[in-house]
């Protein structure tokens, strides 16, 4: 049918018999150091990694076409994470074996330590880079040196590095987050994104500073992220440079905000006075935010699978009169149709990049809820959906009345006293969205109520990514919120009471036994 | 008064351990070994019958009960004392006002909310505009496994495929609910790994499961806040009767039938 894939059968094969010739050879031996047999890995392969890397190891899997990153094609030798000095393709046996038994955070590739035992992985290992005919370790390692353990001075260095000549900053943005200047793409041409340096669990191979160090030594192969001990570069860093950009990296790691998975209630505190105006009032430091994670939208059609963004913040406060909700999530592109340097990064048609949030026209009193996707017949929501600016648009919100994404009312935002306003900075954007607490119509919109918890959920678009607009989003379940109520007097005084109570029951009891000794 | 028996742990404290003991026992079984969080006021429940129990059993006799509050006596009416007696009665009222007033206080915690994951099936439901009996419903490929083991093979195959475009995202190519986007949804996509899942149903079961999604769950196992599509809208009744048959071969489990009943 095909010579090309014929030729390729049997140039496999042939190295088949030739490995396991070899292998058998090394098992005979007394020190095999990684005792992987490539037939036997075979086996494991066919059962467990088919689906996605396909048959014949060339990533053409069932999944292909629905992966992001797509699944790694092993016949061309491209190993994305490896630990080989820059200009060897060859990844070690370790390299291989972490992959498969740690699995790559951030894609559909898992760890597999629970259902394949160590030997299994090794035999993997074994047959994986048979497909790329590797039959010899690497001829050279990353050189790490001494290692730099990370100090706040190593940190301010890397820092200096990091940003001195654009050298990370010209993709990863000044404040890691990825707010790029300009497009990237892999090597298969799929669209690829800097990472969000932020957000450690996307790290493919993992937030320590030596795997950091890795990475910015070798680089990632089949991607722009570029090796920086190559002595051509001119942004070439020593081995102890290097240590400083790592320590850097591993702190800006934890400077994200991360989601604790038992925190699922934002908690809106009351104020006196003015709610905070801007997105960027002073005041919403004071206000502990809680994350969630977003997920791109695949229950509907038409499912969707190439998300930018897996997470959202969410602060908010309320007076008197109003509540006001801080969004804020990370978004690498500020998306404005019409403007030239924003449609240079953005997948064309760019479209403004956008967020809602969902609430229940009626807070429920048990169990029940409104169906998490913009709500069901019987139990209407309330979509607040702000839009950015475009180029001569300004940045709007609408009101929107669903039961269900075939039911949508719009509603005029301004007549019930809605108001969005928003802030993009440096991969960050922060929406201020604000309603009086009551409206007049009660029977379509939520009235906020002081100490119920009242469901809420996300959704966000991320314009010049795969053009997300209607249905391509990404989203949460629901959460709560909860206006937490003023405290009072009340349960101050009542602990008060009951401890003097004791205490006079303590004291009677003593001065009674005391009398009777006497 | 005759002198009571000297004890090494005093028989106050022995209660005191005993109630402890078993508070421990139960956050460390159902808290730490099992995932499971006791609701608080089921827990409370129990430890009144606990520490209920523990009295009565202490004090079963007249010299138990005797022995138990010993200490207590002594502490109030012991002139020597005194220094103890003091402090206690400081800080007793103290911890009565703060358990009062922290009880007091508005709870930030989460509702919790129990939701049933096995529902009861239904006798009967629609799906592709058809109706089915999930009592006489039977997978129609399943007859391949021992007839013809090579087709049965291939469709498996096919089944995986499917799952693999269709599934993973949420329920992992493990098939342990584990997938890329688990960790946003709740509640949690389906372990089929796990022996307390697909082993313990009928093929029938998944196939209404899989057809009508989330939507389709009754009431009690809160259909709204369900993540699952309705598969009815993408897939073709075949191809929810291969990932079936995938889902069994993968993890090694055998469908519950009535045959076996």
């Amino acid at each position: 049918m095909n010579n090309r894939r014929w030729e390729k059968t049997m140039a496999i094969l042939h190295q088949l018999a030739l490995l396991t010739a070899c292998s058998a050879l090394l098992m005979a031996g007394p020190a095999a150091a990684k005792p992987g047999t490539a037939d036997k890995g075979k086996g494991i392969y066919d059962q467990r990694c088919t689906w996605c890397h396909g048959a014949e190891g060339d990533g053409a899997g069932a999944a292909k076409e629905f992966l992001n990153p797509p699944p790694r094609d092993f016949t061309g030798g491209n190993y994305k994470i490896k630990s080989s000095f820059f200009d060897d393709m060859v990844p070690s046996d370790e390299d291989v074996f972490r992959m498969i038994r740690d699995g790559m955070p951030g894609t559909a590739m898992p760890g597999w330590s629970d259902l394949l035992s160590e030997q299994d992985m090794w035999d993997l290992v074994a047959y994986v880079k048979s497909f790329a005919q590797y039959d010899k370790p690497p001829a050279k390692m990353v050189d790490y040196g001494s290692p730099v353990a990370s100090s706040a001075e190593s940190i301010e260095k890397g820092k200096k590095l990091f940003e001195d000549g654009d050298r990370c900053v010209e993709c990863h943005g000044k404040s890691g987050k990825g707010s790029l200047t300009k497009r990237l793409k892999g090597d298969g041409g799929e669209r690829t994104w800097p990472r969000n340096l932020t957000k450690p669990w996307t790290y493919r191979g993992s937030a320590d500073p030596k795997d950091i160090f890795t990475r910015v030594s070798t680089g990632i192969p089949g991607t722009e992220m570029p090796s920086f001990a190559d002595p051509k570069s001119n942004k070439k860093l020593t081995v102890e440079e290097t240590w400083h950009v790592a320590n850097y990296v591993a702190s800006l790691a934890k400077s994200g905000k991360p989601v604790a998975a038992d925190d699922t209630v934002i908690k809106a505190d009351k104020v006196d006075g003015e709610l905070p105006g801007t997105p960027v009032d002073e005041r919403w430091k004071k206000a502990a935010p809680t994350t969630f994670y977003m997920v791109p939208q695949i229950i509907g059609k038409e499912r969707y699978f190439t998300p930018a963004n897996d997470t959202i913040s969410v602060r908010a406060m309320y007076n008197d009169q109003a509540i006001a909700i801080l969004l804020e999530w990370d978004d690498r592109t500020k998306s404005i149709p019409g403007d030239e340097g924003a449609e240079k990064l953005a997948d064309p048609p760019l479209t403004e990049d956008a967020v809602a949030v969902q609430l229940p026209v009626v807070i429920p009193s048990d169990m029940q809820k409104p169906y998490f996707g913009m709500g069901d017949a019987a139990h209407p929501v309330n979509i607040w959906h702000w839009k950015s600016a475009g180029k001569g648009t300004a940045e709007s919100v609408n009101l929107l009345s669903s039961r269900g994404f075939k039911e949508i009312e719009k509603r005029d935002a301004a007549a019930i006293g809605l108001t969005a306003k928003a802030s993009y900075e440096d991969g960050t954007w922060k929406v201020l969205m604000i309603r009086s607490l009551a409206t007049t119509e009660t029977d379509k919109d939520i009235q906020f109520v002081e100490g119920k918890f009242i469901p809420v959920a996300f959704a966000a678009w991320d314009g010049s990514n795969n053009s997300e607009k209607g249905s391509k989003h990404t989203m949460t379940t629901w959460y709560w919120m909860l206006l937490k109520p003023a405290v009072g007097y009340r349960p101050l005084l009542l602990g008060l009471i009951v401890a003097l109570l004791v205490a006079g029951g303590l004291i009677w009891w003593g001065r009674g036994a005391a009398a009777r000794r006497r | 008064m005759n002198t009571p028996r000297r004890r090494i742990v005093p028989r106050l404290l022995q209660l005191v351990l005993v109630v402890l003991g078993v508070y421990l026992g139960f956050i460390l079984v159902f808290d730490v070994l099992l995932g499971q969080l006791i609701p608080k006021s089921l827990l409370t429940m129990y430890m009144v019958f606990v520490i209920a129990g523990a009295i009565m059993v202490f004090t079963f006799t007249e010299e138990g009960a005797q022995e138990l509050v010993g200490p207590i006596k002594a502490l109030v009416e012991d002139p020597s004392k005194k220094w103890v007696r003091n402090v206690v009665f400081v800080i007793v009222p103290l911890l009565a006002g703060y358990y009062v007033y922290s009880s007091m206080l508005p709870g930030f915690e989460a509702p919790v909310e129990l939701r049933t994951i096995h529902p009861a099936p239904p006798g009967k439901f629609k799906a592709y505009g058809k109706s089915y009996n999930l009592a006489t419903l039977e997978n129609p490929f399943r007859k391949f496994e021992k007839e013809d083991p090579a087709k049965f093979k291939e469709l498996v195959k096919e089944g995986g495929n499917i799952y693999i475009k269709n599934c993973q995202y949420c329920h992992g190519d493990k098939l342990d609910g584990k997938g890329p986007y688990a960790a946003g949804l709740n509640p949690t996509p389906l372990n089929f790994q796990d022996v307390g899942t697909i082993a313990q149903l009928q093929e029938s079961f998944l196939f209404w499961r899989i057809a009508t999604g989330g939507p389709g769950l009754p009431g009690e196992a809160a259909p709204w806040i369900s993540s699952m599509p309705v598969w009815q809208d993408f897939l073709a009744e075949d191809e929810i009767w291969k990932v079936i048959l995938f889902l069994y071969n993968y993890t090694g489990r055998q469908p519950r039938s009535w045959a076996h009943e």
